[in-house]
């Protein structure tokens, strides 16, 4: 088949395989919840259909590695989008597993839950994949979405329906400007595939400097918005906090990983002839982000909101990498991205763990937890010490790699100033690790054991925080080869 | 006079310009809503305009991609009315408003 201009159109469905199983997955989950009392299934077959098709999922994103193909000149399948397709499934997975309790106890509808989990994997997937900016836009809308409604679901928490009216709102904004910034690219461009706004920018078309340098600003403002970095990030700390704790750290997850992977295909491929216009601005977000998300971090209360200030201190470090964007601190992104996911996750499974178990999240509640459940002071503990960066865990590694691989990109300024920054975050988790372990328990001191679901995503987690500590040359080699379609 | 593609951006600019004032500035939820339609109209104007503009146009070889573009937004726009409605309706049956300055749970 061919499209208007003659161009050959490769419609090989198979190349879309994983998206289109989650998305029969999610209608099948949607559909089994509804009819629950006559299929006669209880409420756990929900999460382990889910479960089933992520895993055909991710057995169907396996066959296409180390391919290069597209799909109707809208999807690339590379080794990138199958790092991404087999990072988002896997983060899936461990959220479902990690939360079951908590969402049977604390989610109102269960099958719409799930269903849009899946959902808004795809988006990510997709975001990753894209190589057409309205094919990108949409899958951005999907996974945000998505995402709006997830954060709205924690049943009688009246905080829940705030999150998601302020993040539903911001959002809008913020994708509004993210299009009209899109807008004057493709009128720079004269096309929405990457491949031909790269040429065109190429040429040198200096008349049009002025509505490039605007769609530039308001495309970083909208993808600032979603990566929540300073100052586009306001919403993140009610979001995290009204959220269900497995949306929290979702979002903490795939939301963020999704908005690089199309920071780096955008800023790689199309943007990239144009990299004097936006390097500065980069810059300065990332300087923005690091510092004021560490600072604010060291004055909160509540561990879901010093998570969340974590994380956009994270995303800081992590934008140093697209101001030098080039092969070597792609890749080190990848395994940074992939050791903060995993680092992430062991802590925010850990603390649903202790939520199930309590109800409570504000960190003077985690004292004596080293006395009442060792286990999972260590869990958190480790979590922790990996994001400040701790040797022999996975953020001490990553980080190193991530920071040397900017240096020498020739900012060093930049590494100095996540270094300082890297100390300050250094105070918070101390704070909640000295809770733990400095103070007696309050109330009932007795031991407590942790549901079989829970010991399974913590302990994974716990090996693999360790693991990309201590082994990281999977990692790496994962990480390099799939940075490497998107600078050839 | 003939109307160019200066002046499609240049009112499209002004429909941005008012959008985001109201987005920003409003707090009542539906009017917020509001404003971010005429966000996202003013992009579809400018779609549409550079669509309509191009030098491919006037040889006949452009693909329409802003034309399609603007289908795709209109349908994406709907579907977070939708959505954002449905906030709005969840958080009025709790506390019988919608003033964004009245719903304040959650502060920094």
């Amino acid at each position: 088949m061919t499209d208007l201009l003659g161009n050959d159109l490769n419609l090989q469905y198979e190349l879309l395989g994983p998206e289109i199983a989650l998305v029969i997955t999610a209608a099948l989950v949607l559909f089994a919840d509804a009819f629950r009392r006559e299929l006669k299934i209880g409420q756990s077959a929900i999460p382990a259909i889910s479960i089933l098709g992520l895993v055909v999922a991710l057995l169907l994103s396996l066959l296409w590695i180390d391919e290069n193909k597209d799909f109707a000149r809208l999807v690339t399948i590379d080794n990138f989008t199958t790092f991404f397709r087999v990072l988002f499934i896997a983060v899936t997975v461990v959220v479902i597993i990690g939360s079951h309790e908590y969402i049977e106890r604390r989610v109102s509808h269960l099958g719409e839950f799930y269903s849009l989990l899946l959902l808004s994997t795809v988006g990510a997937m997709l975001m990753a994949g894209a190589r057409d900016l309205l094919t990108a836009y949409l899958a951005i809308e999907v996974m945000s979405f998505s995402l709006y409604i997830l954060v709205s679901l924690a049943k009688s928490d009246t905080r829940s329906g705030e999150a998601s009216l302020k993040y539903v709102l911001l959002g809008g904004v913020a994708s509004a400007m993210l299009l009209y910034g899109l807008s004057f690219l493709y009128g720079v461009g004269g096309s929405t595939q990457y491949t031909e706004i790269a040429a065109a920018l190429s040429d040198g078309t200096s008349t049009l400097e002025l509505p490039l340098l605007l769609g530039l600003a308001l495309i970083i403002a909208g993808l600032g918005f979603k990566a929540s970095a300073v100052p586009f990030h306001m919403w993140t700390p009610d979001a995290y906090e009204g959220a269900p704790i497995p949306i929290t750290a979702y979002l903490s997850a795939t939301s963020k990983a999704a908005t690089f992977a199309l920071l780096l295909r955008w800023f790689a491929g199309p943007l990239l002839p144009a990299i004097d216009s936006w390097q500065w601005m980069i810059s300065v977000l990332a300087v923005l982000t690091m510092v004021i998300g560490n600072l604010v971090a060291l004055q909160q209360s509540n561990i879901k909101r010093l998570l969340a200030y974590s994380s956009i201190g994270q995303v800081g470090f992590m934008l140093m990498a697209i101001v030098t964007i080039s092969d070597q601190t792609g890749s080190a992104l990848l395994l940074h991205l992939s050791g903060y996911i995993i680092t992430n996750l062991a802590v925010f499974m850990g603390v649903i763990a202790f939520y199930n178990r309590t109800g409570r999240e504000e960190i003077v509640a985690f004292r004596g937890l080293a006395q009442t459940n060792p286990y999972l002071a260590l869990v958190i503990t480790a979590g922790l010490f990996s994001l400040a960066g701790m040797p022999l865990l996975a953020g001490f590694l990553t980080k190193f790699i991530l920071f040397q691989s900017v240096v020498s990109g020739g900012y060093t300024w930049l590494v100095v100033t996540a270094l300082l920054a890297s100390t300050v975050s250094l105070y918070y988790y101390l704070q909640v690790i000295r809770q733990m372990y400095m103070y007696q328990p309050e109330g009932d001191a007795s031991r407590w054991r942790l549901s079989p679901t829970g010991y399974l995503a913590t302990g994974a987690m716990l090996v693999g925080v360790v693991w990309v500590g201590v082994y990281a040359a999977p990692f790496y080699t994962a990480a390099d080869r799939a940075i490497a379609p998107l600078f050839t | 006079m003939t109307v160019d593609l200066a002046h499609y951006l240049a009112v499209s600019g002004i429909i941005f310009g008012i959008g985001v004032a109201i987005a920003l500035s409003k707090r009542n939820v539906v009017a917020v809503l509001m404003g971010i339609e005429l966000m996202l109209n003013a992009s579809n104007l400018a779609f549409l305009a550079f669509s309509r503009f191009s030098g491919a146009f006037q040889d006949g070889t452009e693909p329409l991609a802003g034309h399609t573009f603007v289908v795709f937004v209109l349908t994406v726009a709907a579907a977070e009315a939708a959505v954002a409605l449905a906030m709005a309706v969840l958080i009025y049956r709790r506390r019988e408003t919608v003033d964004l300055d009245r719903i304040s749970v959650l502060r920094w």
